[in-house]
């Protein structure tokens, strides 16, 4: 076999393996295709996901089925003002041992799992957001002298609650960044509203299966790392992110209008680690310009960041990133 | 399929399907900046044909069009010419086949070298090759027609409309030359008529009888309608031109001739009476003594003595010498004047060489060509005077020579020489007539004048002037004894100034012409007054204030009814009463005629004396000639 071959393979049992992670989650989680793609992308991306919706959208649920199906440790942590970093990390305690020995010892927190959903995050005070986003970026902790790794693979699942904005502390631009994806929750349409109170108000509840492991996880994410990216593709991506920066050369009208400040190069990163996992979705073996366009709403629309005219008129980020997306060609070079 | 095979398959299908896109872009472009020249061209055709530019103007505006036609060079030049993106091709086969850049990723991939190339890439080579049979460049950047090109297609045929199009110039044709006959009345006709056949009788000198006879022509073309305006005062003038060309030099020179004559026929005492008679220009006296002297040379009882017949011989040969003597002295010094004028202007000349001619040199040339102008004339007139008493001096000087032989045959002489001073005195009669004939062709020419200059008013303010000239009535004609009038300073505008004449009587319409101002205090029996407007005139009348004249004339207790003062006592028609009369009967009849001889008379001495508004000596004339005695 040669190594072409072996790779088709492997790109094969890639999708064969979403699909049935797919599968899985449709069990419990009614439509939401996009965002459940959207999750997934993020977690083969080795990253995290910023979950906006109104309360009752199934943001939970959907976390709590991807760890069961994923068989990975699941911690959720319910953000509130009075929550303290140590309630998330965890905290060194005095501990009497068998021997009658005294030792502090250090209790792990919730951050310590390999799923975790952080729930309306923006209730939390700074300081307590930057201990989670830390760790985010970091996959560890530091405690005292010591630092603890979190265990791969690690995702974080943050949400927030977009109309309840009293009492919160929206999370600044540095640490929105951190995120891969910013993953809008759709208010489902009527069938699956139908689909969701069958399923929720009946005596029947969907059990799901474990259906990958974590080395298998931890495979899929090294293949996604390994889909080689076209240099026109990589090129456009780089495009397009410096379009939605108000200096930028191909910036659109609408850019140099509303927009204050564009994506970080984690944009790029997050529209390129994002169109190889869905070019492996395809069963492609490369990225294409249509898997940037397809990403790039949901990595760029927390990080274009609006001005006062912007934001003044309304205008919504997607609409900013709409129009950098139709005005900009396929190729340049 | 091989690999490299494949690639080169994608490579070509992407090469293939770029030059597609590149065209489609040209053509785009054209689409799209052809209208800017084309429809230049369309705005300058229009004017071109619309305001009939000529080349001159054209030349400009069609340089100006450089300009839409340099940018759309430039703009289909650049996209034709400018670097293409890379994978256009390729991107375009993927966007068309629905390929997710799988065939661009391909190409992409195989310039990796091949130590570099993972198993992903490979099996991305590999895919895109795969796909190499499916690329279809021509459905995948089809080349159509731009829907700008509908724009271009409307330019281009609006273009040759208007290439074709003449615009259709209304030209001015000259007008087709109208002929509008000279009318003149019947009446008028007849006037002139009479005049002509007058002359023609009182005349037998052939020059004026040719010119009377041109007249009466003239009268009869215009009586035929066989005249316009214009030749009618071509003609007018012509004959006035001729009449008048010479009637006073020959008059001057004649006079001339005859006071040399006389100075030298004074010398003798026989020839006293007729150099008298001569100086005065009693030709007839002067003929009559000659005759005379004849007589007396005839008759051998009483005959002159021999001293006296010398000195009269002596006298005439030098009158009959005397004019040619005049001619000759004044050439002598119209040449010697010219001899002095020529040395004058050489000298001006070297002095002018030299350093510039004095003005003493040039005042005494001026005056120099003065003199010679002046004698120029002289010898014209001598010379004029010459052949006017060359028959006279030939008779004169032939008795001069017979005198001394046979006094008989020197007395025929001089009978000879009364005759032709008989001649002379009848060619002053007919200047007289030639005299007469100029004036009733100024009368003429007046009357056409004042019948042309005013329009169709004017004619029928003459028409209604002639009518009530001859008593008939017209519009607004006052009653006899009835209402009362009382002109006001004429104004600037033409208007009828109506003069009442008393009870009876007509009132009479006189368009002043021009802007003479009238001043009139009308008799009772206008029916209203006459002119009304204050006005200024550059001559006569010109008008004054109202107050001046003092107040109004109350004609209640003032005024005469001139009928009751004319009423027949029975001893003789009065004379109002005869010009009544007159109209009524066609002015015909003696006493009428001496009448209006008479007042004809006093009329023209008070035009020919007294200072009258010249528009109104129009009407004074033409009256006379509307109530002229007819037979």
């Amino acid at each position: 076999m040669t190594d072409a071959e072996q790779a088709r393979e492997e790109v094969a049992e890639f999708q064969k393996r979403i699909g049935a992670l797919r599968e899985e989650i449709g069990r419990v989680i009614v439509g939401n295709r996009e965002v459940i793609d959207g999750v997934l992308s993020c977690m083969l991306g080795s990253s995290h996901a910023l979950l906006e919706g109104v309360p009752g959208l199934g943001k939970t649920m959907l976390v709590r089925t991807l760890a069961d199906v994923l068989g990975l440790e699941f911690s959720r942590i319910q953000f509130t003002p009075d929550l303290m970093p140590a309630d998330i990390i965890g905290t060194v305690v005095l501990e009497e041992g068998a021997g009658g020995a005294r030792q502090l010892e250090f209790r792990r927190g919730p951050i310590f799992a390999n799923i975790v959903l952080a729930d309306e995050v923006n209730r939390a005070t700074p300081k307590t957001q930057s201990a989670l986003l830390e760790a985010m970026q970091e996959h560890r902790v530091t405690v005292g002298r010591t630092t603890h790794v979190i265990s791969e693979p690690y995702f974080v699942l943050a949400t927030q609650n977009p109309l309840e904005m009293e009492g919160t502390y929206p999370l600044p631009e540095a640490q929105l960044d951190r995120f891969f994806y910013k993953l809008e929750v759709p208010f489902p349409s009527r069938d699956e509203l139908h689909a969701i109170i069958d399923r929720t108000t009946s005596t029947q509840h969907a059990q799901v299966k474990r259906v990958l492991t974590r080395e298998q996880i931890l495979q899929m994410q090294a293949l996604v790392r390994r889909v080689p990216v076209a240099r026109h593709v990589q090129d456009y991506a780089i495009r397009v992110l410096q379009a939605t920066h108000p200096t930028g050369e191909e910036a659109p009208e609408l850019v140099k209008r509303f927009v204050r400040t564009g994506g970080s190069p984690r944009g790029a990163q997050a529209m390129l680690l994002g169109a190889k996992v869905r070019a492996l979705f395809d069963g492609r073996f490369a990225a294409s310009i249509d898997d940037v366009k397809a990403t790039a709403l949901s990595a760029l629309r927390h990080r274009v960041l609006l001005s006062f005219e912007g934001e003044a008129e309304g205008v919504a980020p997607d609409r900013v990133i709409g129009e950098i997306l139709k005005k900009l060609p396929g190729s340049k070079e | 399929m091989a690999s490299s095979d494949g690639i080169a398959l994608l490579r070509h299908a992407a090469r293939r399907a770029g030059r597609r896109a590149r065209a489609a872009a040209v053509f785009g472009r054209i689409a799209l900046l052809l209208p800017l020249p084309l429809g230049y061209a369309v705005l300058v055709l229009t004017l071109v044909k619309a305001l009939r530019l000529d080349t001159a103007s054209q030349r400009g505006w069609w340089l100006l069009g450089l300009l839409p036609l340099v940018i759309f060079l430039v703009g289909v030049g650049r996209v034709l010419f400018s670097r293409r993106p890379s994978w256009q091709g390729s991107i375009a086969l993927d966007q068309f086949h629905g390929f997710h850049d799988r065939v661009t990723s391909a190409l992409s991939f195989s310039q990796v070298p091949v130590a570099e190339r993972t198993p992903l890439i490979e099996a991305a080579i590999e895919d895109g090759v795969a796909l190499a049979g499916k690329l279809d460049p021509r459905r995948a950047v089809p080349v159509g027609l731009p829907r700008e090109l509908a724009v271009t297609l409307g330019l281009l045929l609006g273009l040759g409309a208007l290439s074709v199009l003449e615009v259709q110039k209304l030209r001015q044709l000259p007008a087709p030359p109208s002929f509008e006959p000279m009318v003149m009345s019947a009446d008028d006709i007849e006037l002139f008529r009479d005049v002509a056949k007058e002359l023609q009788v009182k005349n037998d000198d052939p020059n004026a009888l040719v010119a009377v006879h041109r007249f009466n022509q003239l009268v009869e073309d215009i009586a035929e309608h066989r005249l316009d305006r214009h030749e009618v005062f071509q003609r007018m003038g012509d004959l006035e031109r001729d009449l008048k060309d010479n009637l006073e030099l020959d008059r001057d020179a004649r006079d001339d001739g005859l006071k040399g004559l006389a100075r030298e026929l004074e010398k003798s005492g026989l020839s006293k009476a007729a150099a008298n008679a001569l100086d005065e220009k009693r030709l007839a006296d002067a003929e009559k003594a000659l005759r005379e002297l004849a007589e007396k040379l005839k008759k051998k009882e009483g005959r002159p003595s021999p001293a006296e017949l010398d000195k009269l011989r002596q006298a005439l040969e030098k009158a009959s010498q005397s004019s040619e003597q005049r001619a000759r002295s004044i050439d002598q010094r119209r040449r010697e004047l010219e001899e002095e004028h020529k040395s004058l202007l050489k000298k001006k000349k070297s002095d002018q060489a030299d350093a510039g001619a004095s003005p003493d040199q040039d005042k005494k040339l001026a005056d120099n060509e003065r003199r010679l102008e002046h004698l120029e004339r002289e010898k014209n007139r001598a010379e004029r005077s010459q052949r006017q008493m060359s028959e006279l001096d030939k008779q004169l000087a032939q008795a001069a020579r017979d005198l001394m032989r046979d006094a008989g045959q020197s007395a025929q002489d001089l009978e000879q020489g009364a005759q032709d001073i008989n001649r002379m005195a009848k060619q002053e009669t007919s200047e007289e007539q030639k005299q007469e004939l100029l004036k009733k062709l100024q009368e003429m020419r007046e009357l056409m004048r004042q019948q042309g200059k005013g329009g169709k008013d004017q004619m029928q303010r003459l028409q209604k002037f002639g009518q009530r000239a001859r008593g008939q009535s017209g519009a607004g004609q006052g009653k006899p004894g009835e209402g009362q009038g009382e002109g006001q300073p004429g104004g600037k505008k033409d208007g009828p100034l109506r003069r009442g004449s008393g009870p009876g009587s007509v009132s009479i319409d006189i368009p002043v012409p021009q802007s003479g101002s009238s001043q009139g205090q009308g008799q009772p029996s206008g029916d209203k007054p006459g002119g009304s407007d204050p006005g200024s005139g550059p001559n006569y009348g010109t008008g004054h204030d109202p107050n001046l004249a003092g107040n109004a004339t109350d004609l209640k207790g003032k005024t005469t009814d001139v009928t009751a003062a004319g009423a027949d006592t029975g001893q003789g028609a009065a004379s109002s009463q005869v010009i009544y009369g007159a109209a009524e009967r066609g002015f015909v009849g003696r006493g009428y005629k001496q009448v209006f001889t008479d007042y004809q008379t006093v009329a023209e001495r008070a035009l020919s004396q007294d200072q009258i508004p010249s528009g109104y000596r129009f009407y004074v004339r033409r009256y006379f000639q509307l109530i002229r005695p007819r037979e």
